[in-house]
Parts: structure tokens; sequence; C-alpha cells
């Protein structure tokens, strides 16, 4: 499934090629509501897609997108954890020019504030309501 | 630290319930003013160093054990609430600090017109209070929370000078305003509770990681635990946690004698005192009160007006994001502190609908945020995929809609019949519809925000026309007014039915405005707290 959701690109292969499951397993349980809704959704899209891996692309496609509209919350599950960890990853990083860094403690930088951007702003006359 | 005053048999002066925004705020100037004060919250003191913004998991974190939906973060201290009949589910945090924890910090003040909107405009109600009487305790907010803007908006009335510069716009931002510039319209930079300088005891200048919505890792972010906090712990409050209320206990004459709650330790416990102040938030304190009933208060406690828990106001929000074509590195600064427009915040009946809206800009994030949709869809998945992710990231900004909701007495905030939280406490439930004014409001908005993001060069605009976890700003359950039959606490935040039971969270607002409500809230209950120590020495043990 990991490989039809995130398909291959340049240099890298399609997700379910790049070894995500451990750490897919390992942070769905990072929250016991998340991990029950997540094991719930891969136990009822296996059952119901018991020769899931010998169908052709386009079938597995279909059967994805049958899964997403007939139980929506299971599906997005499945899609939120895997973007988060696909995207957790160095090799992707490295081809999207992406640190990876964690926001803190690090930040970033910015160019202080500039007063002259309000030249415009400064000549328009009050407008709020005035209360008796 | 050593109580003030303290009753042999343990009576407090005043007990507050919750350690949020006003209850902090409540708090401290109280303490500071010699009042034997006691806190009972049932979350805990947070650790900003241990914010999951500096963790590997942040993505993850962001939306399970952080979300700011007590629905989805399910931690113990949470209670469920039922929002099964709302189009908007709620937004807080449970914890030393309440939702400042988890809040973005963009803090417009009311405009003198948000406290006349009866008089003005023939609907809803006039607030017992004007801007003028409320605008030296917002000045003091200001300077305790730490305010970083600048004057001369010509939206707003003429005030005090912030205590730092605006924080910086960023290329995304000077992107988005153009737009507005060249359309015409106001923008003006954001009111922020966050340093754009060193300010306050040891809080750093933020560093622009971009998620303020997670708690501030580097004390940045104003949050009350880090400001009123210190303050009245300083002055001899206690506060506790892990504290869960159950009820306020009251006597024969259906005066307020303190709190049932449940400790840390799930012990049922019982702390008396001469006055009750409810800090719970909009939603928290309604669901109290209606649980506090007795023979004196059989409808809950200080009900008679029927009030309590009615005229439920969100401020509804619509979200419309634009891709521009360049990069613009998104994910650097605060998320949704960048600039706000209020050019159609007053009322103009020509638009077909009464008051008004503020655009508030809003940032976007790193890939897996992206992914996942952010403030629209999600990156479909299969082909396609990495092209337009590739296209969105560092490219999407978003225009948040706050339009003003008018107060309907439909619109509640009642007891579950069966759901409770984990100690066996009725949990809330809200009844919420949105007013045909309120959608004409948004759609208004959407319209413009449309033109706007295009003036700004976007393209592929998305609509979010009502975002569904939207409930931040929980206002109007325990109304504010001078008639005992049409509200449940007068101009003072003090209970009409109860003489020493007061409410100083955003349940007592007659009305919403178009802006975030904190620094509002905190102003009124300062103001509240100012009254008792000038009028209620009586409540001193």
């Amino acid at each position: 499934m990991l490989n039809r959701l995130i398909p291959a690109v340049d240099e890298l292969p399609p997700a379910g090629h790049m070894g995500l499951i451990d750490e897919i397993v390992r942070l769905s349980g990072q929250q016991a509501r998340f991990q029950g809704i997540f094991e719930s959704a891969v136990n009822t899209f296996t059952t119901e897609n018991t020769d899931f891996s010998s169908r052709s692309g386009s079938e597995q496609d279909d059967a994805i997108q049958q899964f997403e509209s007939g139980h929506p919350e299971l599906f997005n599950s499945i899609l939120t954890i895997s973007y988060i960890v696909y995207y957790k990853d160095d090799r992707v990083h490295k081809r999207l020019g992406w640190s990876g860094k964690t926001p803190q403690p690090d930040g970033n930088e910015m160019e202080p504030w500039d007063d002259s951007v309000l030249d415009a702003m400064r000549t328009r006359k009050p407008f709020w309501r005035r209360v008796e | 630290m050593t109580n003030k005053n303290t009753s042999t048999d343990g009576t407090v002066d005043v007990l507050v319930i919750g350690a949020g925004a006003s209850g902090g705020a409540a708090t401290a100037w109280l303490a500071e003013a010699g009042f034997n004060v006691k806190c009972l919250e049932q979350g805990y003191w947070q650790d900003p160093s241990k914010y999951a913004s500096a963790s590997k998991d942040y993505e993850f974190e962001m939306l399970t054990n952080w979300a700011p939906d007590p629905n989805k973060r399910q931690r113990d201290e949470d209670y469920p609430v039922n929002d099964s009949n709302s189009p908007v589910t709620p937004v807080m945090f449970n914890g030393v600090g309440g939702s400042t924890i988890l809040w973005t910090a963009h803090t417009p003040r009311f405009h003198p017109s948000d406290f006349r909107v009866k008089t003005l405009d023939g609907v809803a109600d006039d607030w017992p209070i004007t801007y003028e009487e409320l605008e030296e305790f917002y000045d003091l907010n200001d300077e305790i929370m730490g305010c970083s803007g600048i004057n001369g908006d010509p939206a707003n009335p003429p005030r005090s000078p912030r205590q730092m510069p605006p924080l910086p716009l960023g290329k995304d931002g000077r992107k988005l305003i153009s737009g507005f510039e060249k359309l015409g319209w106001h923008w003006w930079p954001s009111d922020s509770y966050i340093n754009s300088q060193r300010y306050g005891e040891g809080r750093d200048a933020c560093n622009f990681c971009g998620h303020n919505h997670m708690g501030c890792y580097q004390r940045a972010k104003s949050s009350t635990d880090l400001t009123y906090w210190p303050r009245a712990l300083r002055s001899g409050a206690t506060i506790e946690t892990g504290a869960r209320v159950r009820r306020i206990t009251i006597d024969e004459s259906g005066r307020a004698t303190g709190a049932d709650y449940i400790d840390s330790k799930g012990n049922e416990q019982h702390q008396s005192a001469h006055a009750v102040i409810m800090a719970a938030n909009g939603i928290g304190t309604p669901r109290l009160l209606l649980n506090s009933t007795s023979d004196a208060h059989p409808t809950g406690l200080s009900n008679s007006s029927g009030l309590v828990g009615k005229n439920l106001m969100f401020h509804p929000f619509a979200m419309i994001s634009g891709t521009f074509p360049e990069k613009m590195k998104t994910w650097q600064g605060p998320l949704g502190n960048i600039a706000m427009s209020q050019e159609f915040y007053e009322t103009d009946k020509s638009r077909g609908f009464v008051r008004g809206y503020t655009y508030q800009f809003q940032r976007s994030l790193g890939p897996a945020w992206i992914a996942n949709g952010g403030f629209r869809n999600a990156v479909p998945w299969g082909e396609g995929h990495h092209e337009e992710l590739e296209k969105r990231l560092g490219s999407v900004m978003a225009m948040a809609v706050i339009g003003e909701d008018l107060p309907e007495e439909h619109n509640t905030v009642d007891l579950d019949p069966e759901l409770t939280d984990s100690d066996g406490i009725p949990a809330p439930r809200l009844n919420y519809t949105l007013s045909k004014n309120s959608r004409d409001q948004l759609d208004h908005a959407i319209g413009n925000a449309k033109k706007a993001l295009e003036a700004a060069g976007a393209s592929d605009i998305f609509v979010d026309p009502m975002m569904r976890q939207s409930g931040w700003h929980l206002m109007g359950t325990a109304r504010m007014g001078d008639d005992p039959s049409s509200s449940v606490v007068d101009k003072w935040g003090q209970a009409h039915d109860v003489d020493n039971l007061f409410i100083v969270d955003g349940s007592v607002f007659v009305t919403g405005a178009a802006v975030n409500p904190t620094p509002t809230i905190q102003a009124l209950a300062l103001r509240t707290a100012d009254y008792i120590v000038s009028n209620r020495q009586d409540l001193k043990g």
C-alpha cells in the first residue's frame, strides 16, 4: 500500500521499499488513541483486501480509493502517519533540500522589523467606529 | 511558601478554579493585594524544555499528544467534550497556563464599538462596560504579558506604546501584504504576546521556529505560567495541580463555600473559601456551574436567569490559502503572527450582514505538515504527489477569517446525559449552529480573501468555508449584564445570585467581537480582581 501512496521519485524508491514500516509502527504507538485507530485501519484494510499484493497497480489504487471513501477516518490515519514518517527520512530531506532539523533549539533567522513598510498605511485616516 | 492569614481549618480567602489566562491574572492581582489565594488546576506545570518542537517526533506530536483538541489529545487531565452536535470542535489545554500554552498569542483588542452592538447595530446586547473602562487593564496586561506591536493603526483607537517592536514580517508576510496594499485595504502588523526582544523574567526573544502553537521552548511566547504565576507564587498564592473540581459547594443561604475536587492521587477533597472565582473557560465554567445544583440553585449555580451555558459563541473561522510562484521559507516565523487586516471590521449594512471580521495572516510549515494538508486538503497520494508537494512547500500562505458570532440562546453548553470524564463528572456537550449572519459574513470574507491573495500573486486558491477544528475562542456562556433576569454576572464579574462567586473567563462575554479574545479576557479578570481588592475586603479571613 505504501508504494501506491507515495510512489518513486528521482533516485528514491517508492515508500514501501524504503524500510519505513518499523518507524511507522513505533511512531503510531506513541499515543494510545492514534494507535487504536491505526491498527484498526490496517486490520480492516487487510481483511477487505486479502489479495492486495497480487493485484495490478491500477487495481491496487482502486482498492485504496474504495477504502478511502468507505472508511475516511481509518484511511486518514494510515495516510497521515505514512506522510509523517516519509518526510522524516534523511533521504527525502536530501532530495528536497530540506534541513530536517527540529524547529528547536536552533530556530531560524529573520530580517528584523522595518518601520518603512508602514509608510503607505500611515497615510490612512483613522476609520475605527466612534462610540458616543 | 507560607500562606498569608491561613485559617486554622485551611479556609482560604479566594479559591480560583483554573490556572489559565484569566485564572493566572486574577490570582496574581489578588495575592499581591494581600489576599490568601489558592488555585485548583486539573492539569500540570509544563516544562518548556520538553515541548515537542525539540523532539524528532514533533510532526506526530502536533497531531496527537500536543493536539489542541482535547478529544484527540486525551491526556489524563483532559475531559471529553461531546461535539457531535457542533460543526466546531473545542480547542483548549488543561495545565498551568491553560490554553495560553498552545495559543499563537495573536492579541488584538476589542474596538470601542464592540461594547455597543445593540446601540449601534440593533442586534445582540450592549456590554455594561465600555472600552474606556477596560483600557487601563488592557495596558496593565500588555505590560505583564509583554506585547510586540506598534502604534498608529488607523483601524484601532490610539493606545499606550507596546513594550516591544513588531515581529518581523518575513518575505512571505510582505508578499501577502502586497495584495492588500494593491487593493488599498487596511493591514497592520499583529499585536502579539511574543517577545521580539528579551522581555520578562528569563524570557528570550523569539527564534522564529514556526511552531509557537506547540508550546514555546524559548519562553518567548507569553503564557501565564511564565508571567502571572511567578508573581502570584512570590506573593503567597498556592496552586494545587492534578486537582479536578467536581462542584462548587454552597451553604444553606446559597453562598459559595468552596469546591469539592479529586486530587492528583484520586482522593476526594474539599477546599473551603470565602469566595470562589471561576476561570475554567467558556465550556469548563458553565459545566461546573451546571453540575453544582442544590435546593437553592436547582438548575445550576447562579442560574436564576436560565442563561448559564447559553449564548455560546465561537469565532467562526474560514481559512483561505493560496500558492505563490516563489519559494519564501514560509516555515520561518510565528505561525499566525504576521499581520492582520480589519478593512471589513466595522458594520456596513450594505454588505447584507451586521458586524464584521478580521483577517489573521498565516504561514505554512514543513513537508510533513504540507503533505497532510496544513490549512487545506492533504496533498493527493499516488501519481502527482511529489509534484504537488514541491509546488506547495515554502509557497503557501493563508488568511484566517475571524468573524463575529452573535449570541443566540439555542447555542449552548450543557451536561451530556451519558458521557463523563474519568472521574465520573458529566462531560460538557456543545450544541451549536452557525447563524445566517455569520455565514454571510464568512462568505463575504472568503470572496475578499481570494481577491487579496490573487492581488498578491497567489493562485490555486483553496477555501475551507468553516474550519472544524476552530473552537479556540469560547465565549458567552455566563454573560455579563446589569439585569439579573438576562445575565449571570454583573459588570464586575460578580454572580447576580451568589455575591461571593465571580467569573473571569470568556464565559462573561456579552458579544464576541471579531478578534482573538484573550487580552480582553485577561483585562476583565484584572478588573474583577481589582474590584474585589477595592470593595470586598470582607472576603479576607
